[in-house]
């Protein structure tokens, strides 16, 4: 494991409804590259506003973000940061309901330089890898809950981010399943060798993380 | 799967409002096409009336209350030959009869055979009629496909039969609904002997139309006046140049109706997609993608609506033309022109009402969006 810090955090601060809400008051972190961080802590603490400004969805109102190598509050359009380094896993799979599994995998790499076939062989090569591969034509609706957020981490990777940002990616499935997918983050980590930072409500789901950082009132505790 | 085949999938994710708004706009492309069909047909048939070898100047009794049928001594016809500057006239008797199966009065046209062309008669397949011959007549084009006769056949007219010897196609569709026999025989048979319903006029190629006009007038004061076949163009012209204004108002209204159209249903879409569009922020989509998703759908939508529209256009003329015997005779021209227009319309509104909803849709914050419920 290598010493450098993929994301670097100091005095990162965010508020909402003209500052009435401190969703962030002043966090300070570092995460170093292939390291896999859970984030714990009670229900509106920042957890996702955080996980929010290293995925670059939400510019902060003050301090220092900086992942892989690229000024979070300095740098302006921010797309491309998001297409090539982050993949999202969020709590809903929130997949695209008129379009096959496999097109759902597809949709990060339309801002790449792809060509239809790379497109498929890409795509099928991830489903491959969570077992889905014979679900490729189906639509999200016709899936379970597990393999909905399976869908939803091959479509986090397409891309091969350097960062796997996961907002409770098993609060909506049952434990079992819940479970599978874990394994799949966790064998992702170890194999590919990518940065995971995942937020969760469970303790035994914390305790896999090679680091727990605990978040109170938008601050590490 | 290819971004363009993306942007076509999405209109039809909600089939109901999809096809309201494409009916809605196809409406007005319809409407469009329609009234350029019609004109269409009417500027050709017009522009054939002033064809080469034609009579110029066309001769009226003066203040007969019958614009058409006047009664005009016979002798005039060769009188006015004498005048400077005519080079031929041509003595015409014109009636109208009912015929069986057919729901409007029927124009029939006595003529000279010789003087035919003056009548821009020129073109008959068959033969003509003979001077004198009282069981002989000639047809236009559309006559006989109201009719359903053809050269051969006979037609009952004032109780007795006529063969059909020929039949002729001027471009006109007020002549080509009508017919032409002897002149002698249809005087006979409206007991008009000596007289004539107008005179047409062919002049020397020197010769300036309005003065030639100004010296029949003033040979005949207060018995004969003139009309020219350009005057009568110039005419129909301005009622015709009144159809495009009105086409073109159309056009407008059909945009600013047919924008709001596209506008409201793109913006309803945006807003049930919202959850989806702040994923696509977060895969790294960038806005100008997303706007040109939602554009393209809204572009698909009014395109579809454009050949909807020319569809229901098209049909619309020839049922309306079919099922009305007074406009039966218009030939609609389909032109590129018409297609080019409507098209370029529904485009047009594509742009116009999808571009403030791609841009609404292309500027949401994800992380707003992905609060959505
Ligand atoms: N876009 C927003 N507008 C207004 N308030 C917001 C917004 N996003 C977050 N907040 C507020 O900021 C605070 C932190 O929210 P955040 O979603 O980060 O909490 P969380 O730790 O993820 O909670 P949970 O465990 O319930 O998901 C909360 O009080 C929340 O209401
Ligand atoms: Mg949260």
């Amino acid at each position: 494991m290598n010493n450098e810090n993929i994301i670097e955090i100091k005095n990162l601060k965010k508020s909402y409804d003209h500052g009435k809400i401190k969703a962030l008051n002043g966090i300070d972190l570092n995460i170093r590259k292939g390291e896999f961080v859970s984030i714990m802590g009670p229900s509106g603490s920042g957890k996702s506003t955080l996980l929010n400004m290293i995925g670059a969805l939400d510019k902060a109102d003050e301090g220092y973000i900086k992942v892989a190598g690229i000024d979070l509050i300095k740098t302006g359009d921010l797309s491309e940061f998001r297409s090539k380094e982050i993949g999202f896993v969020f709590q809903l799979h929130n997949l695209i309901p008129n379009l096959t599994v496999l097109e759902n995998v597809q949709i990060p790499m339309y801002e790449g330089s792809y060509s239809n076939k790379e497109m498929d062989e890409r795509a099928k090569e991830l489903l491959k890898s969570v077992g889905l591969l014979e679900k490729i034509d189906q639509k999200p609706t016709k899936l379970s809950g597990g393999e909905r957020q399976r869908v939803a981490i091959a479509r986090a990777l397409v891309n091969k981010p350097s960062i796997i940002l996961a907002d409770e990616p098993t609060g909506s499935l049952d434990s079992k399943t819940g479970d599978v997918i874990l394994g799949i983050l966790r064998d992702l980590h170890k194999k590919e060798n990518v940065t995971l930072v995942m937020v969760t409500h469970e303790s035994y789901v914390a305790e896999m993380a090679e680091r727990k950082i605990k978040v109170r009132d938008g601050k590490i505790a | 799967m290819s971004y363009f085949s993306l942007i076509l999938k999405n209109p039809f994710r909600n089939k109901t409002r999809t096809s309201l708004a494409i009916i809605g706009i196809a409406i007005g492309i319809a409407t469009i096409v329609a009234l350029g069909l019609i004109t269409g047909g009417l500027k050709a048939s017009t522009e054939t009336t002033l064809k080469e070898g034609g009579a110029e100047i066309t001769v009226l009794q003066n203040n007969s209350g019958q614009f058409m049928n006047g009664r005009i001594d016979k002798d005039r016809v060769s009188e006015i030959k004498e005048i400077d500057g005519v080079k031929d006239t041509a003595g015409i008797v014109r009636a109208q009869v009912e015929v069986p199966g057919v729901d409007f009065p029927f124009p029939i046209t006595g003529i000279e055979v010789e003087k035919l062309i003056l009548a821009n008669v020129d073109q008959v397949n068959g033969t003509r009629f003979s001077n004198g011959s009282d069981n002989e007549i000639i047809i236009g084009k559309t006559a006989s496909q109201t009719l359903n006769k053809g050269i051969g056949d006979t037609v009952v007219l004032f109780g007795k039969d006529f063969k059909i010897t020929g039949i002729f196609e001027t471009g006109s569709f007020i002549q080509d609904a009508g017919a032409y026999m002897s002149l002698d025989t249809l005087q006979n048979l409206t007991s008009r002997e000596g007289e004539v319903s107008m005179i047409y006029v062919k002049i020397n190629e020197d010769a300036n139309i309005t003065q030639v006009s100004q010296s029949i007038e003033d040979a005949y004061p207060n018995e004969l006046t003139t009309t020219t076949a350009m005057a009568q163009a110039s005419r129909i012209n301005t009622g015709l140049s009144a159809i495009d204004t009105a086409t073109w108002a159309i056009s407008l209204l059909a945009i600013i109706i047919g924008g709001i159209g596209v506008i409201n249903t793109m913006i309803m879409s945006v807003y049930e997609r919202t959850r989806e569009i702040g994923v696509l922020k977060a895969v790294g989509w960038k806005g100008r993608r997303i706007l040109g998703m939602i554009l393209g759908e809204a572009i698909v939508l009014t395109l579809i609506a454009g050949i909807v529209g020319s569809i229901m256009g098209i049909i619309a003329v020839e049922v309306l033309l079919s099922i009305s015997p007074t406009t039966s005779f218009i030939e609609p021209v389909f032109s590129l022109d018409i297609f080019i227009r409507a098209f370029g319309i529904a485009f047009l509104v594509g742009i116009i009402g999808g571009l403030y909803p791609a841009y609404r849709a292309s500027k949401l914050a994800p992380t707003e969006a992905l609060r959505y419920e």
